[in-house]
Protein backbone atom coordinates (compact mmCIF):
# COMPACT_ATOMS: atom_id res chain seq x y z
CA UNK A 1 0.00 0.00 0.00
CA UNK A 2 2.41 2.43 1.38
CA UNK A 3 4.98 1.64 -1.55
CA UNK A 4 2.64 2.08 -4.15
CA UNK A 5 2.14 5.79 -2.49
CA UNK A 6 5.35 6.19 -2.91
CA UNK A 7 5.74 5.15 -6.45
CA UNK A 8 2.78 7.48 -7.25
CA UNK A 9 4.83 10.16 -5.52
CA UNK A 10 7.95 9.40 -7.21
CA UNK A 11 5.75 9.49 -10.74
CA UNK A 12 3.67 12.52 -10.04
CA UNK A 13 6.87 14.68 -8.91
CA UNK A 14 8.66 13.50 -11.79
CA UNK A 15 5.83 14.87 -13.83
CA UNK A 16 5.56 17.67 -11.99
CA UNK A 17 9.44 18.70 -12.84
CA UNK A 18 9.92 17.33 -15.87
CA UNK A 19 7.17 18.03 -18.08
CA UNK A 20 7.23 21.76 -18.02
CA UNK A 21 11.11 22.73 -19.50
CA UNK A 22 9.89 23.92 -22.72
CA UNK A 23 8.16 26.81 -21.42
CA UNK A 24 11.17 27.45 -18.97
CA UNK A 25 13.89 26.89 -22.14
CA UNK A 26 12.07 29.62 -24.50
CA UNK A 27 11.89 31.92 -21.45
CA UNK A 28 15.40 32.11 -20.57
CA UNK A 29 16.61 32.27 -24.33
CA UNK A 30 14.32 35.52 -24.68
CA UNK A 31 16.66 38.87 -25.18
CA UNK A 32 13.23 40.87 -23.91
CA UNK A 33 13.79 41.06 -19.81
CA UNK A 34 11.36 43.07 -19.77
CA UNK A 35 8.24 41.36 -22.10
CA UNK A 36 9.23 37.81 -20.63
CA UNK A 37 8.80 38.39 -16.83
CA UNK A 38 5.90 36.92 -15.76
CA UNK A 39 7.42 33.73 -17.28
CA UNK A 40 10.57 34.04 -16.33
CA UNK A 41 8.97 34.33 -12.68
CA UNK A 42 6.96 31.15 -13.68
CA UNK A 43 9.97 29.39 -14.71
CA UNK A 44 12.32 30.45 -11.73
CA UNK A 45 9.54 29.46 -9.76
CA UNK A 46 9.30 25.70 -11.17
CA UNK A 47 13.02 25.75 -10.89
CA UNK A 48 13.15 26.41 -6.98
CA UNK A 49 10.17 23.61 -7.17
CA UNK A 50 12.67 20.69 -9.17
CA UNK A 51 15.36 21.83 -6.66
CA UNK A 52 13.30 20.88 -3.96
CA UNK A 53 12.23 17.88 -5.07
CA UNK A 54 15.10 15.05 -4.98
CA UNK A 55 14.68 15.74 -1.29
CA UNK A 56 11.09 15.46 -0.63
CA UNK A 57 11.27 12.34 -2.88
CA UNK A 58 14.23 10.90 -0.52
CA UNK A 59 12.35 11.62 2.77
CA UNK A 60 8.63 10.18 1.39
CA UNK A 61 10.58 6.94 0.54
CA UNK A 62 12.20 6.74 3.85
CA UNK A 63 9.20 7.29 5.94
CA UNK A 64 7.22 5.13 3.34
CA UNK A 65 9.19 2.31 3.69
CA UNK A 66 9.57 2.61 7.90
CA UNK A 67 5.82 2.92 7.57
CA UNK A 68 5.71 -0.57 5.73
CA UNK A 69 7.40 -2.50 8.65
CA UNK A 70 5.43 -0.91 11.32
CA UNK A 71 4.24 -3.00 13.98
CA UNK A 72 4.23 -0.61 16.51
CA UNK A 73 1.08 1.68 15.80
CA UNK A 74 1.93 4.99 17.68
CA UNK A 75 5.02 4.93 15.59
CA UNK A 76 3.03 4.57 12.24
CA UNK A 77 1.21 7.34 12.87
CA UNK A 78 3.93 9.48 13.90
CA UNK A 79 5.35 8.03 10.37
CA UNK A 80 1.99 9.27 8.51
CA UNK A 81 1.75 12.37 10.05
CA UNK A 82 4.99 12.91 9.16
CA UNK A 83 4.60 11.89 5.87
CA UNK A 84 1.31 13.92 5.45
CA UNK A 85 3.51 17.29 6.46
CA UNK A 86 5.74 16.50 3.20
CA UNK A 87 3.01 16.13 0.41
CA UNK A 88 1.77 18.83 2.53
CA UNK A 89 4.30 21.12 1.64
CA UNK A 90 4.59 20.15 -1.95
CA UNK A 91 0.87 20.77 -2.22
CA UNK A 92 1.00 23.63 -0.82
CA UNK A 93 3.58 24.44 -3.48
CA UNK A 94 1.02 23.90 -6.50
CA UNK A 95 -2.19 24.55 -4.64
CA UNK A 96 -4.42 26.98 -6.79
CA UNK A 97 -3.69 29.77 -4.75
CA UNK A 98 0.32 28.75 -4.46
CA UNK A 99 2.87 30.81 -5.61
CA UNK A 100 3.79 28.82 -8.82
CA UNK A 101 0.47 28.41 -9.87
CA UNK A 102 -0.28 32.13 -9.42
CA UNK A 103 2.79 32.85 -11.07
CA UNK A 104 1.95 30.31 -14.09
CA UNK A 105 -1.80 32.00 -14.61
CA UNK A 106 -0.08 35.40 -15.30
CA UNK A 107 2.32 34.23 -17.37
CA UNK A 108 -0.37 32.48 -19.32
CA UNK A 109 -2.43 35.57 -19.51
CA UNK A 110 0.43 37.66 -20.63
CA UNK A 111 1.36 35.43 -23.79
CA UNK A 112 -2.21 35.43 -24.84
CA UNK A 113 -2.38 39.35 -24.07
CA UNK A 114 0.81 39.73 -26.26
CA UNK A 115 -0.32 37.83 -28.83
CA UNK A 116 -3.45 40.15 -28.96
CA UNK A 117 -1.32 43.06 -28.88
CA UNK A 118 0.95 41.85 -31.77
CA UNK A 119 -1.45 40.95 -33.86
CA UNK A 120 -3.02 44.40 -33.73
CA UNK A 121 0.55 46.10 -33.86
CA UNK A 122 1.60 47.64 -37.22
CA UNK A 123 5.26 48.83 -36.21
CA UNK A 124 6.63 45.55 -37.90
CA UNK A 125 7.28 43.92 -41.43
CA UNK A 126 4.71 41.25 -42.03
CA UNK A 127 7.75 38.85 -41.45
CA UNK A 128 8.84 40.18 -38.50
CA UNK A 129 5.20 40.27 -37.15
CA UNK A 130 5.11 36.43 -37.88
CA UNK A 131 8.00 35.06 -36.54
CA UNK A 132 6.64 37.34 -33.33
CA UNK A 133 3.51 35.80 -33.37
CA UNK A 134 5.01 32.41 -33.74
CA UNK A 135 7.43 32.88 -31.05
CA UNK A 136 4.59 33.69 -28.42
CA UNK A 137 2.21 31.01 -29.85
CA UNK A 138 4.83 28.63 -28.77
CA UNK A 139 5.10 29.84 -25.73
CA UNK A 140 1.77 29.95 -25.42
CA UNK A 141 1.39 26.79 -25.75
CA UNK A 142 4.50 25.70 -24.08
CA UNK A 143 3.32 27.99 -20.83
CA UNK A 144 -0.27 25.68 -21.29
CA UNK A 145 1.10 22.85 -21.60
CA UNK A 146 3.01 23.08 -18.18
CA UNK A 147 0.26 24.93 -16.17
CA UNK A 148 -1.60 21.93 -17.38
CA UNK A 149 1.06 19.29 -15.88
CA UNK A 150 0.71 21.72 -12.58
CA UNK A 151 -2.52 20.72 -12.37
CA UNK A 152 -2.15 17.11 -12.75
CA UNK A 153 0.45 16.99 -9.99
CA UNK A 154 -1.91 19.28 -7.89
CA UNK A 155 -4.80 16.42 -8.51
CA UNK A 156 -2.21 13.66 -7.50
CA UNK A 157 -0.77 15.06 -4.67
CA UNK A 158 -4.23 15.98 -3.29
CA UNK A 159 -5.21 12.35 -3.50
CA UNK A 160 -2.04 11.43 -1.74
CA UNK A 161 -2.85 13.26 0.98
CA UNK A 162 -6.24 12.00 1.14
CA UNK A 163 -4.68 8.66 1.08
CA UNK A 164 -2.38 9.06 3.92
CA UNK A 165 -4.92 10.75 6.00
CA UNK A 166 -7.68 7.37 5.61
CA UNK A 167 -4.57 5.35 6.54
CA UNK A 168 -4.21 7.77 9.64
CA UNK A 169 -7.66 7.43 10.50
CA UNK A 170 -7.72 3.65 10.01
CA UNK A 171 -4.75 3.59 12.18
CA UNK A 172 -6.43 5.82 14.89
CA UNK A 173 -9.24 3.91 14.82
CA UNK A 174 -7.11 0.97 15.65
CA UNK A 175 -5.91 2.30 18.24
CA UNK A 176 -9.35 3.18 19.93
CA UNK A 177 -9.76 -0.70 19.16
CA UNK A 178 -6.76 -1.89 21.37
CA UNK A 179 -8.34 0.70 23.93
CA UNK A 180 -10.89 -0.89 24.10
CA UNK A 181 -10.46 -4.69 24.46
CA UNK A 182 -8.04 -3.27 27.16
CA UNK A 183 -11.01 -1.85 28.74
CA UNK A 184 -13.02 -5.03 27.90
CA UNK A 185 -9.70 -7.35 29.84
CA UNK A 186 -10.19 -4.75 33.26
CA UNK A 187 -13.78 -5.42 33.12
CA UNK A 188 -13.81 -9.01 32.41
CA UNK A 189 -10.81 -9.49 35.60
CA UNK A 190 -13.28 -7.27 37.43
CA UNK A 191 -15.95 -9.37 36.42
CA UNK A 192 -13.89 -12.58 37.66
CA UNK A 193 -12.79 -11.52 41.08
CA UNK A 194 -16.35 -10.27 41.82
CA UNK A 195 -17.55 -14.12 40.72
CA UNK A 196 -14.73 -15.37 43.00
CA UNK A 197 -15.37 -12.94 45.80
CA UNK A 198 -19.55 -14.36 45.36
CA UNK A 199 -18.74 -17.66 45.38
CA UNK A 200 -16.35 -17.27 48.69
CA UNK A 201 -19.51 -15.58 49.82
CA UNK A 202 -21.75 -18.26 49.34
CA UNK A 203 -19.51 -20.82 50.45
CA UNK A 204 -19.42 -18.95 53.80
CA UNK A 205 -23.04 -18.22 54.24
CA UNK A 206 -23.14 -22.13 53.06
CA UNK A 207 -20.61 -22.97 56.52
CA UNK A 208 -23.18 -20.57 58.36
CA UNK A 209 -25.38 -23.23 60.26
CA UNK A 210 -27.96 -21.62 63.67
CA UNK A 211 -27.16 -23.40 66.46
CA UNK A 212 -29.21 -26.65 66.90
CA UNK A 213 -29.15 -27.78 63.26
CA UNK B 1 17.24 42.05 -10.55
CA UNK B 2 13.26 42.46 -10.08
CA UNK B 3 12.86 38.69 -10.89
CA UNK B 4 15.23 37.69 -8.58
CA UNK B 5 13.70 39.68 -5.83
CA UNK B 6 9.82 38.26 -6.68
CA UNK B 7 11.68 34.75 -6.80
CA UNK B 8 13.04 35.09 -3.61
CA UNK B 9 9.92 36.13 -1.98
CA UNK B 10 7.69 33.73 -3.92
CA UNK B 11 10.35 30.78 -2.49
CA UNK B 12 10.09 32.65 1.17
CA UNK B 13 6.55 32.35 0.95
CA UNK B 14 7.15 28.77 0.24
CA UNK B 15 9.13 28.27 3.00
CA UNK B 16 6.82 30.13 5.06
CA UNK B 17 3.53 28.06 4.10
CA UNK B 18 5.28 24.80 4.85
CA UNK B 19 6.21 25.74 8.55
CA UNK B 20 2.79 27.34 9.38
CA UNK B 21 -0.25 25.95 10.09
CA UNK B 22 -2.08 25.75 6.93
CA UNK B 23 -4.19 23.16 5.63
CA UNK B 24 -5.80 22.53 2.17
CA UNK B 25 -9.67 23.08 0.96
CA UNK B 26 -10.06 21.13 -2.29
CA UNK B 27 -13.65 22.52 -3.83
CA UNK B 28 -15.17 20.62 -6.48
CA UNK B 29 -17.92 21.95 -8.84
CA UNK B 30 -20.67 19.75 -10.24
CA UNK B 31 -21.37 19.84 -13.39
CA UNK B 32 -17.84 19.90 -14.40
CA UNK B 33 -19.14 22.44 -17.79
CA UNK B 34 -17.31 25.46 -17.91
CA UNK B 35 -20.68 26.65 -19.81
CA UNK B 36 -22.62 26.62 -16.76
CA UNK B 37 -22.23 30.68 -15.42
CA UNK B 38 -20.27 30.02 -12.29
CA UNK B 39 -21.56 31.20 -9.11
CA UNK B 40 -18.89 33.67 -7.24
CA UNK B 41 -17.37 31.51 -4.38
CA UNK B 42 -15.71 33.06 -1.37
CA UNK B 43 -13.84 31.03 1.21
CA UNK B 44 -14.43 33.90 4.10
CA UNK B 45 -14.13 37.07 2.20
CA UNK B 46 -11.45 36.44 -0.24
CA UNK B 47 -12.84 35.97 -3.41
CA UNK B 48 -11.84 32.07 -5.15
CA UNK B 49 -10.84 32.36 -8.43
CA UNK B 50 -13.08 30.80 -11.15
CA UNK B 51 -12.83 26.83 -11.36
CA UNK B 52 -11.18 25.49 -13.91
CA UNK B 53 -11.97 21.76 -14.81
CA UNK B 54 -14.29 21.35 -11.61
CA UNK B 55 -11.13 21.31 -8.98
CA UNK B 56 -9.59 23.97 -7.19
CA UNK B 57 -6.98 22.89 -4.27
CA UNK B 58 -6.54 26.30 -1.68
CA UNK B 59 -4.66 26.87 0.91
CA UNK B 60 -6.02 27.49 3.80
CA UNK B 61 -4.86 28.31 7.66
CA UNK B 62 -5.87 26.20 10.41
CA UNK B 63 -9.72 26.44 11.82
CA UNK B 64 -13.00 26.77 10.47
CA UNK B 65 -13.79 28.51 7.54
CA UNK B 66 -16.76 29.90 5.50
CA UNK B 67 -17.72 29.28 2.04
CA UNK B 68 -20.49 31.59 0.79
CA UNK B 69 -21.84 32.76 -2.19
CA UNK B 70 -23.42 36.36 -3.59
CA UNK B 71 -26.89 36.45 -1.85
CA UNK B 72 -29.25 39.85 -2.24
CA UNK B 73 -28.37 41.39 0.66
CA UNK B 74 -24.61 40.49 0.74
CA UNK B 75 -22.63 36.90 1.32
CA UNK B 76 -24.96 33.97 1.96
CA UNK B 77 -23.16 30.99 3.77
CA UNK B 78 -23.37 27.75 1.80
CA UNK B 79 -21.71 25.74 4.44
CA UNK B 80 -18.65 25.25 7.18
CA UNK B 81 -15.43 24.27 5.77
CA UNK B 82 -13.33 22.45 8.69
CA UNK B 83 -9.37 23.14 7.82
CA UNK B 84 -6.87 20.95 10.00
CA UNK B 85 -3.02 20.91 9.69
CA UNK B 86 -1.66 19.31 6.69
CA UNK B 87 -5.02 17.89 6.05
CA UNK B 88 -7.32 18.36 2.85
CA UNK B 89 -10.82 18.81 3.51
CA UNK B 90 -13.41 18.23 0.09
CA UNK B 91 -16.79 19.94 -0.88
CA UNK B 92 -18.83 19.67 -3.58
CA UNK B 93 -20.38 22.33 -4.83
CA UNK B 94 -23.67 21.84 -6.95
CA UNK B 95 -23.76 25.31 -9.16
CA UNK B 96 -26.89 24.36 -10.91
CA UNK B 97 -28.96 24.88 -7.92
CA UNK B 98 -29.91 28.49 -6.66
CA UNK B 99 -28.14 29.18 -4.49
CA UNK B 100 -25.60 26.54 -5.05
CA UNK B 101 -25.46 23.82 -2.58
CA UNK B 102 -22.62 22.41 -0.30
CA UNK B 103 -22.25 18.59 -0.21
CA UNK B 104 -19.29 17.53 1.82
CA UNK B 105 -17.09 14.46 1.55
CA UNK B 106 -17.08 13.93 5.07
CA UNK B 107 -19.59 15.55 6.92
CA UNK B 108 -19.88 16.82 10.64
CA UNK B 109 -22.92 16.32 12.65
CA UNK B 110 -25.08 19.61 11.73
CA UNK B 111 -23.94 18.41 8.10
CA UNK B 112 -23.45 21.97 6.89
CA UNK B 113 -20.09 21.20 8.37
CA UNK B 114 -16.77 19.58 6.00
CA UNK B 115 -14.71 17.99 7.86
CA UNK B 116 -11.48 16.14 6.68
Amino acid sequence: MIGRLVHLAAALLFAAVFAMPAAVALAQDSGQPDAYTPVEEFSKQLDAFKKSIPELNKKIEDSAASVDRWTDVNKARKEIEELRSIVGAALGAVADNGPVSTLGTQALNHARNKLRALEQDTRFKTEEREFLLEQWRKLREETEQATEELGAARREFAELLRTLQSNEDFIDELMQVRQAQKALEVIQRLTRDIRDASDQLKKLIGAIKPPGV
Amino acid sequence: MRTLAAAGAALALVGCQSTADVGYVEIRTVPVSTNVSQPSLYLDTIKVEPIRKGSAVLTQRVGTTKLATDGAGGQLTLCEIVVKKNRITTVTVTVLERPPRCQCRNAGGSGRTCIS
